[in-house]
């Protein structure tokens, strides 16, 4: 379930949309056109709100990035761009590598790589420009290129869109902008940018990367001669694509600014309340699409910052190039748009969260007086938040996975959270426990070995292990040496990012969380025969249940704090027990889990610690310190650590 | 204390200073705007946002008061000081008439050099020659001027000018009506009691007035509040508020940009319009400002308790000189409201209905503001940023 709250709308039509909403039921696209028709624009926001707090908690995200445009060169020539001019023009700009290169610094997250189709450019050009920028500065990740890009590339390169994505994903590009999406809508398509690809070979592009593990965003070009309808085709061709290969990381609607187009449109530029109503039926039609990014480029630093509070829970970034050169010492442009994006979101009563581009937390900004609370993205945790209203402002909601709350706990960032058992232990020090976690007796369906080899077999074999947690990494080992007795093994990280790709390269992987719950709900990891549940080993062996995770708050959190947390968890608990389908209805359904499967999973859990589950955290205690001094081949605990 | 609120609202219950101040700091920002669309409506039923066409030139900018938020004023040694005579303002007047301008908004800096009859005369004067006028003339800080000049008593200047015609005066100089603040924003600009007092002898002798909170400096929220129900303590007395206006302070070419560097921003813009239609229950109007917070904030105050658009501003000077341009048209005003999703109508000074404009309907005044430099405002993090971008 969304949301337990009711509201009262001044626009009684949004009453029926508000149930569907809260209940995690999908919208029709009749509700999508009800709801741009809806004069009543506070309580079409309040809905979109409630769904980016379901979805994000109270975390608004940035990353420092910087934006390229390496030739405004076009062979196109589409109605609504004053970018693009003929390679004869006089505003013709090319940069050269070291151009591209001299734009970037170190402490940059993200490039965001696009540019018109130049006539005359070398495909070796582009592969460069990817892998050069990965090999000077091998943190900023590239973003880059739209559809209609990699749509060209093949073209003119004779390549399949396959392989020019598969060239530059081996140069380093990991995730691709969503522009030039525009408005899928064929009869826009024919008046507005006839040379440029359709929504049929901008999807396939984006399926094709989406299959190959790069990761994309999805953007909307409203306000020039659309029609609200077929906004909403838009949204609803977006949502089909995501419950296929479920690939974009976000949607981005852009207010269309008419400047030298020619174009007529009704006003100078968008009204703010279409531009809010824009971002928030977007959060509301777009279930399955993780983020919806208010664009303050586009959109004016002042209305992005309302979109705030209208379902947007990201900002982009600095985007910005150096523009004045400063001496040493002093602020730079970067920084001070840094500080501006965390006093916007401040000001919205929001958690700014530095980003990286797969929405990886980098750093917290909570303003001093707040308390961040994690809010665990996984199914088994929806409990929890079930009806997790803080009555206290000051209490703030971060969706961190168990590997970035133990590293927020240990910064000092983090308050409380449901913390990975190993993670509390490194902490255990400034945090206290309550009598809250996440246990089990028997099988959990989410910590699972996929393996194609027996226990016995495993002797000398590559286990595959991703960043997301630390004690099931730990929980392994003391299985494998202290239950099979096998010493012998090699666990090395597998990338996220590389996901599934290179999987079946190993003897066996873990994995954890809603990735394993997918494969064990839906028969399994092709390549892999056996699959352990890593719990139920556990249970079987010690007779114990296995804790994954234990509620823990810092010891000099303000009473009000630890009170007011308590008294949250005990209220959702209360209000999800006995009625799990619903509670993690939504969740499972973007899973592929049916509620009954949902029903079937949560109850396996226990929710609330007695003395059981406090015996089973001192055993795994002792297990993992009388392996603590054992070393081998690879340095877990301290390369955990580091993520 | 957000459940107790709301209830309170709900059944036309006024807010306690207390309940004022924790939904100021506790309250999210969409709660604030379902509160405050609760009272919009009960007071304005009708989706329609009105407007004024007016123009909002100054006579002189000499003033005594120094205040450190202000770009405005010179000295009288100062080269670039200008007085206009009443021939000279009443020309003008009439050029603005006939292009369509209903209401003057007339304020100056305090200029000790002027006797009482300059103002006077030009109250007189607009009404039997610029009769199409409705002069909305001199802020609490002039008229307390005027009597220091003349040494009459507030209420005999205020007779006098009620004589020669005026009935309305604006709301500004109020700034934040908490001394504390005041003193060190404006020390020489009199007390709060000093505006609250014109103003109540105003009210009292029949004028009508607005009320206006500039915010976004040393205030702090308790300040806010303070201000609040004080206006809202006076209203109570003889009704003559008929609007509320706040704006946030400008800091460009001010002593106080030093200390302040930043504008405020629009979310907490949008907070002040709703903080204050949901605690001032007996004001009948609440103005959003596209003016002084850009044109889709404008807008989207609309939805956070504001029913009034403002004035078309054809002259303004004060904000200019703090480098603060916005420009619009009468055309563009009407496009804003409509396209915000509500009826446009023209007003009074008053707040009296001229003219509703329909689909395709526009008022035949033609007027664009002086300044054609329109930009899609705030699209640059850094601008925002002027004095640390500086140093």
């Amino acid at each position: 379930m969304i949301s337990s709250r009711t509201f009262t709308f001044r626009d009684k039509n949004l009453e029926p949309i508000w149930d569907k909403v809260r209940s995690g039921e999908r919208l029709s696209k009749e509700d999508g056109l009800a709801l741009f028709a809806s004069d009543d624009l506070i309580g079409v926001g309040r809905m979109a709100n409630e769904v980016a707090r379901y979805k994000s908690g109270d975390a608004v995200y940035f990353v420092l990035n910087r934006k390229l445009e390496p030739t405004n060169v076009c062979v196109l020539s589409c109605k609504f761009c004053d970018f693009a001019v003929r390679a004869d023009s006089e505003q013709a700009y090319e940069m050269t590598l070291d151009d591209m290169l001299s734009k970037l610094r170190p402490d940059l997250h993200e490039v965001h790589i696009t540019a018109g189709l130049h006539p005359k450019w070398p495909w070796e050009f582009y592969i460069d420009m990817v892998r050069e920028i990965k090999t000077q500065f091998p943190n900023v990740d590239v973003k880059a290129f739209t559809a209609v890009e990699i749509d060209y590339f093949s073209k003119k390169f004779k390549k399949s869109h396959e392989q020019v994505l598969r060239e530059l994903q081996q140069a380093g590009l990991r995730t691709m902008p969503g522009g030039g999406a525009e408005v899928f809508s064929e009869r826009v398509r024919k008046e507005l940018f006839k040379q440029k690809i359709g929504a049929r070979t901008w999807f396939e592009v984006h399926k094709t990367a989406h299959r190959m593990g790069i990761k994309s965003n999805v953007t909307m070009l409203y306000g020039h001669i659309e029609t609200i309808e077929e906004r909403i085709d838009h949204m609803l061709q977006v949502r089909d694509c995501q419950d296929e290969t479920n690939g974009f990381l976000s949607f981005i609607p852009l207010a269309f600014q008419p400047g030298n187009t020619g174009i007529k449109t009704r006003n100078d530029f968008t009204s703010a309340i279409d531009d809010l109503k824009t971002i928030a039926v977007s959060r509301l039609m777009l279930d399955n699409v993780p983020h919806i990014k208010a664009y303050w480029v586009m959109l004016t630093a002042e209305v992005a910052a309302v979109a705030l509070n209208f379902g947007a829970d990201d900002m982009d970034g600095t985007v910005g190039e150096e523009r004045i050169a400063h001496d040493a010492g002093a602020i730079s442009p970067m920084e001070l748009a840094k500080n501006k994006l965390i006093s916007i979101i401040h000001e919205s009563g929001k958690l700014p969260v530095e980003r990286d581009v797969w929405y990886n937390p980098i750093e917290l900004y909570p303003k001093k007086e707040w308390s961040v609370v994690s809010k665990m993205p996984y199914l088994n945790s929806v409990p929890f938040y079930q009806e997790f209203e803080s009555h206290l402002n000051d209490i703030k909601i971060a969706p961190l996975i168990p590997s970035a709350l133990g590293k927020f706990a240990r910064d000092g960032v983090a308050t409380a959270g449901p913390l990975s058992l190993r993670d509390f232990m490194t902490v255990s020090e400034d945090f206290e426990r309550l009598d809250y976690g996440i246990a089990v007796k028997g099988k959990a369906h989410s910590v699972l070995l996929f393996s194609k080899y027996d226990w016995s077999e495993l002797k000398g074999k590559r286990i595959g292990i991703t960043a997301d947690t630390s004690t099931s990494v730990e929980l392994l080992r003391i299985l494998l040496e202290k239950k099979h007795a096998i010493s012998d093994y090699k666990f090395e990280r597998m990338k996220r990012e590389s996901f599934r790709n290179d999987y079946t390269q190993y003897d066996a992987v873990l994995l954890i969380g809603d990735e394993a719950l997918r494969c064990a709900y839906s028969g399994g990891f092709a390549g892999f025969n056996l699959m352990y549940d890593l719990a139920e080993e556990w249970c079987s062996w010690k007779e114990l249940p296995f804790v994954f995770a234990v509620w823990a708050v810092r010891k000099d959190a303000p009473e009000a704090v630890k009170n007011d947390i308590v008294r949250a968890l005990e209220h959702s608990l209360k209000a999800s027990t006995g009625h799990y389908a619903e509670t993690g209805g939504e969740y499972g359904r973007l899973l592929g889990m049916s509620s009954s499967q949902v029903e079937h999973y949560l109850n396996t859990f226990r929710y609330r610690f007695s003395i059981d589950e406090h015996t089973a955290m001192a055993e795994f205690e002792m297990e993992y310190e009388s392996l603590k001094n054992v070393e081998r081949a690879f340095s877990l605990s301290a390369d955990l650590q580091s993520v | 204390m957000i459940e107790v609120i709301k209830n309170k609202v709900a059944s036309s219950q006024r807010l306690t200073r207390e309940e004022g101040l924790w939904l100021l700091k506790n309250g999210s920002l969409l709660d604030l705007a379902e509160l405050a669309e609760t009272i919009r409506y009960r007071l304005n039923p009708q989706r329609r946002v009105t407007f004024v066409i007016d123009s909002n030139p100054n006579y002189t900018n000499i003033c005594n008061i120094d205040c450190i938020f202000c770009a405005f004023y010179r000295h009288e040694e100062d080269n670039d000081t200008y007085t206009y005579t009443v021939d000279q303002m009443i020309e003008r007047f009439k050029a603005a008439a006939k292009r369509g301008v209903r209401t003057v908004l007339l304020q100056g800096g305090v200029n000790p050099a002027l006797p009482l009859e300059y103002y006077t005369e030009m109250v007189r004067r607009t009404r039997a020659e610029v009769p199409q006028i409705h002069p909305h003339f001199y802020s609490t800080s002039e008229i307390l001027g005027m009597s220091d000049v003349s040494g009459l008593s507030v209420p005999e200047v205020l007779s006098v000018l009620k004589e020669a015609g005026l009935n309305s005066i604006p709301g500004g100089g109020a700034e934040i009506l908490s001394d504390k603040v005041k003193r060190k924003i404006s020390s020489k600009k009199g007390t709060s009691a000093d505006w609250l007092n014109v103003m109540r002898e105003a009210h009292k002798l029949g004028y009508k007035t607005t009320a206006t909170m500039m915010y976004g400096h040393l205030e702090k929220d308790e300040d806010i509040i303070e201000h609040l129900a004080v206006i809202r303590d006076l209203q109570d007395e003889y009704h003559g508020f008929t609007a509320f206006i706040p704006w946030s302070f400008k800091p460009g070419n001010t002593p106080l940009e030093k200390i302040i560097p930043t504008y405020a921003t629009g979310t907490r813009y949008l907070q002040m319009i709703a903080i204050s239609r949901i605690f001032l229950d007996n004001f009948p109007h609440i103005q959003a400002s596209w003016f002084s917070e850009g044109k889709k904030i404008g807008q989207i105050a609309l939805s956070f308790g504001a029913d009034d658009f403002g004035g078309v501003l054809e002259e303004e000077n004060v904000h200019a000189s703090a480098n603060f341009v916005h420009t619009t048209s009468v055309k563009e005003t009407v496009d804003l409201i409509r396209s915000a999703g509500y009826t446009p109508a023209e007003r009074t000074t008053l707040y009296d209905i001229v003219a509703e404009y329909g689909p395709g309907e526009y008022p035949a005044a033609a007027i664009n503001s002086a300044r054609l430099d329109v930009k899609l405002e705030g699209t640059d993090l850094l601008t925002a940023l002027p004095v640390l971008e500086a140093a």
